[in-house]
């Protein structure tokens, strides 16, 4: 009888178990096994249309890396796309310098608040794996990422049409904004189909990787506009404060 | 001479029904493989619009009008072109299964509607234009162009609005969940707007300020934005 019995305290654990076929509520809720390898494109298809698949594959299969480092090539391509589209507005050393910046310090942000989000997930009561994990923080930059090639074109429109560097600054925080909550809703669409009973943490997860990726656009300031240095380590600014300068700056 | 008297009458029936709000009309255009129906939307555009378009720009005299008609389609055509890809992302990452493809083909279609209606009010349109004085007389000029986009404004938002009304029905049948279906068709509103405001002020002029003069795009067409120019206007409201 106890065979029968599961051992964890996980909603559905039969569902992320290899060769059993997935529950209705997993069907109806995307978390069913995926189709098609972990190929590049077949990776990035899923992402945006059955991006629970991928976090089934992360729990059932035994080829752990493979998806992750897809994703973030994926995430590389797309940021670095982004990237030339922002530093098209200054042109000059910014058209390398914003591609890398915003690549490296997205990168960064995330690998500094991935502790954080395994413990928290793990608070919330997932049982997941440390790969599965990094696989949902992989996601998350990926599909933003994605999401602001779907904006390169508008911001291209803008950089082109205006001279305001502020203007542009706020419009490309505002898309951020719009794109990682996409990412957000995603995990907390997987927490919620692996058995996350309590989701108020990865809220707060959330917050603070909001937190940190905007603090990271005033630490590589400048990304837009022209700069004579590429780089300002030395003075330390809060990114409240950097930006409500600029804003008086140019509405004076 | 005969097949093309044929197929125009068969566009206009096709526009005719569009405008009753023919359900399966409008999902043989949306569901369509083939490229038919999008170059049926696309001609739907152009001439619903450009009639529209030229009976806007009239009051400036006839090379404004032919001005007007070439741009108010552009503007459409423009917009889905820098919102197309971002467009079958968010149908995509919504949740709906509404692809790149059907994304165009949904909004081509609302866009053909909106095109048939504006098209229907031109001839009031130019009764208006007909009996408004001309941009250059000097009396009352500055009411009268404000008469002029009032009334243009007003009858664009009622022919967006309507043909807008009937496509969410359809994009909600069509998507995977009703929900989805209503997510997608605001996000897809709400950046059309916001890039279709910004295209619109690349390309203008379409009514000519008093004093300006008549000519296809602006001197500087790329010089500042919609947006800052709206924070300028507020500004200077709040001075007042």
């Amino acid at each position: 009888m106890n065979e029968n019995k599961p051992s964890s305290t996980r909603k559905a654990p039969e569902t992320i178990t290899r060769g059993v076929p997935p529950s209705i509520s997993d069907s109806k809720s995307g978390f069913v096994p995926m189709e098609g390898g972990v190929s590049f494109s077949n990776l990035l298809s899923k992402l945006l249309r059955k991006p629970l698949s991928i976090f089934h594959e992360l729990e059932t299969k035994e080829v752990l890396w493979k998806i992750p480092i897809t994703l973030i090539l994926i995430s590389v391509v797309s940021l670095t796309v982004f990237g030339l589209v922002v530093g098209t507005f200054s042109w000059g050393n910014q058209i390398w310098a914003a591609p890398l910046k915003i690549v490296s310090g997205l990168m960064f942000s995330a690998l500094i608040c991935l502790p954080s989000l395994y413990i928290f997930t793990c608070i919330g009561g997932l049982e997941a794996r440390f790969s599965t994990v990094i696989g949902m923080l992989c996601s998350i930059v990926a599909l933003s990422g994605l999401l602001l090639v779907g904006f390169a074109p508008v911001v291209w429109l803008f950089s082109v049409s205006s001279t305001s560097v502020v203007f542009i600054g706020f419009l490309l925080l505002a898309l951020w904004m719009i794109c990682v909550g996409f990412g957000f809703t995603l995990v907390f669409r997987a927490g919620k189909a692996m058995g996350m009973a309590n989701t108020g943490h990865l809220m707060v997860w959330c917050i603070i990787f909001l937190l940190v990726t905007v603090q990271m656009t005033t630490t590589l300031r400048p990304i837009v506009g022209a700069s004579e240095t590429l780089i300002n380590f030395d003075e330390k600014k809060f990114f409240l404060q950097y930006w409500s300068e600029e804003f008086q700056q140019a509405t004076d | 001479m005969i097949t093309i008297f044929r197929a125009a009458a068969y566009s206009f029936k096709k526009a005719i029904s569009l405008c009753r709000g023919d359900r399966r009309l409008l999902a043989d255009l949306i569901g369509s493989e083939q490229g038919g129906s999008v170059l049926n939307c696309i001609v739907l555009i152009a001439l619903g619009c450009g009639v529209y378009g030229f009976t806007v720009g009239l009051r400036n005299g006839w090379e404004m009008g032919a001005y007007v008609a070439i741009k108010l389609p552009l503007i459409i055509f423009i917009t889905l072109i820098v919102n197309g890809l971002l467009n079958g992302f968010l149908g995509l990452v919504l949740g709906s299964g509404i692809g790149f493809r059907k994304s165009i083909q949904f909004l081509l279609a609302g866009f053909a509607i909106m095109s048939v209606i504006l098209g229907a009010l031109s001839p009031v349109s130019f009764f208006a234009t007909l009996n408004m004085p001309s941009s250059v007389d000097g009396a009352g000029r500055f009411a009268w162009h404000g008469a002029s986009l009032l009334m243009h404004t007003c009858l664009i938002a009622v022919a967006g609005i309507t043909a807008h009304s009937r496509l969410l029905s359809c994009v909600r049948e069509f998507a995977d969940s009703s929900r989805a279906g209503t997510h997608v068709f605001f996000a897809w509103l709400a950046g059309n707007l916001f890039v279709g405001a910004q295209i619109s002020w690349n390309l203008r002029p379409f009514f000519v300020s008093p004093g300006l003069n008549v000519e296809f795009l602006r001197q500087d067409p790329f010089n500042g934005n919609f947006y800052e120019a709206v924070t300028v206007a507020l500004k200077n409201v709040s001075l007042i």
